[in-house]
């Protein structure tokens, strides 16, 4: 590898982490309920992304394993960091296995959606 | 992209993603829940505002029967949202006496048509030059080539979730065929070649965001990919350079919000794609990620025509 080329990647990641006013596609970093995991009937769907979510573009909706839909209030994002998606769930769960699908648009417009599923013990 | 080899060894085939030829990494792409990485001999299947500087490659004797190492970059700039335009060159060191030049300059028009969302599928074509004249030194030794190309990727997400396990798997295939301007140069002759690859990857993010949760935070963000790149000669190779060469590369890619790193072993699959096992590595950077509003974004805001499934 040649200096300049030493210098240059230097100089590039130095602006990748400095570019502090740019976001990326919002990846789905963690989740309560859990990814795959088993709780009991929670009372909202909270979504950790790798970046800045907006709350109006964002949203999840939610079904049951028969394929109903759960009514849900509305996105919102939270106040002390907008990177978390908060959806409450109006209704408590029985028990079963629900699907979670979201879609999330980062502050720059990156449009990323995802689904996975949880399960309520009884 | 591929930024398709010019190599010294005269007599020989002169194309193609096999061991022995200077390499580079492309555009990460998305397509419904997927994001598939840009993996380093096979072209992923979308387009994307990308750096890659440096993809480095070290292989300890390759079809020539020399040392070699490669060093490259290349930046793809979309025109528009699924069209890109890219560039690359960089340089190569054979081990002996004169041995060092630049390669050619590597460009490729590359157009995405196809994405549908609920099937992680997608697909690109592109047309790839590599103009043989603007090559120096060792690597000058080579007309220009011409490659259209053709890329596809799917990802396993489609799966029902009774399969869960396996929702994180994708793959990315490419099939080319590399045709030289001139058949014979400088009293070298040169093959036409078709192309032809495979990736498998299992990625761990999706299987964090899909299947369940992974607590560490290096580990969820790891793609273990193994690529499978060949080439065929099929018109005007040289007496003895009618073989399939190719390489099988091993690698793990770590994927962060705005850049990669990935690193793979090159095995050759014989004796004509070298000897002994290489390794290759290659830094990219999303650039629609890092600048999303100069020069991550496209130029023209309107996408062309693609097909996505869905009804109108």
């Amino acid at each position: 590898m040649t200096r300049i080329s030493f210098t240059a990647t230097a100089a590039l990641l130095a602006f990748a982490c400095a570019a502090t006013d740019a976001f990326a596609h919002a990846q789905l970093e963690k989740a309560a309920p859990p990814v795959g995991g088993t709780v009991a009937s929670p009372t909202e769907i909270r979504l950790e992304f790798s970046e800045g979510v907006e709350p109006h573009f964002s949203g999840v909706t939610l079904t049951s394993a028969g394929g109903a839909s759960v009514p849900l209030g509305a996105a919102k994002t939270e106040a002390s960091n907008p990177a978390v998606l908060i959806v409450p769930i109006t209704k408590a769960l029985t028990a079963g296995a629900y699907t979670v699908h979201w879609h999330a648009v980062s502050v720059d417009t990156h449009h990323t959606q995802g689904t996975f599923q949880f399960t309520v013990k009884p | 992209m591929s930024l398709l080899p010019i190599r010294l060894a005269a007599g020989s085939l002169a194309c193609a993603f096999v061991a022995g030829g200077s390499v580079a990494a492309d555009a990460h792409a998305v397509c419904g829940d997927r994001i598939f990485p840009a993996t380093l001999a096979i072209d992923d299947p979308g387009v994307t505002d990308e750096l890659t500087l440096p993809t480095a490659q070290w292989l300890p004797q390759n079809s020539g029967g020399v040392g070699e190492l490669d060093v490259s970059g290349s930046w793809a700039k979309t025109i528009f949202p699924n069209l890109t335009l890219s560039a690359g060159t960089g340089p190569t060191w054979l081990h002996g006496p004169d041995g060092f030049g630049w390669d050619a300059i590597d460009t490729e028009l590359k157009y995405q048509f196809m994405c549908i969302p609920g099937l992680e599928f997608m697909a690109s074509l592109g047309f790839d030059v590599s103009w043989g004249g603007s090559a120096t030194g060792a690597q000058t030794s080579a007309p220009n080539m011409y490659s259209p190309v053709l890329d596809v990727g799917l990802g396993f997400g489609a799966l029902p979730t009774s399969m869960n396990y396996l929702r994180p798997f994708a793959i990315t295939g490419e099939i080319s065929t590399t045709t030289p301007g001139e058949a014979v140069w400088n009293g070298d002759q040169f093959a036409t070649s078709f192309n032809w690859g495979f990736t498998l990857q299992y990625s761990l993010p999706y299987f964090n965001s899909h299947v369940g949760e992974i607590g560490n935070d290096f580990v969820k963000h790891l793609i273990p990919t193994v690529e499978f790149a060949f080439s065929t000669p099929t018109a005007n190779a040289a007496s003895g350079t009618w073989g399939t060469t190719g390489t099988v590369q091993p690698g793990i890619v770590y994927m962060a919000d705005k850049w990669q790193l990935a690193v793979e072993a090159v095995i050759p699959v014989n004796g004509a794609s070298g000897h002994g096992a290489g390794v290759v590595a290659s830094l990219d950077l999303f650039l629609d990620d890092i600048f999303p509003d100069s020069i991550g974004k496209p130029i023209f805001s309107q996408s062309l025509p693609m097909f996505t499934g869905a009804r109108e």
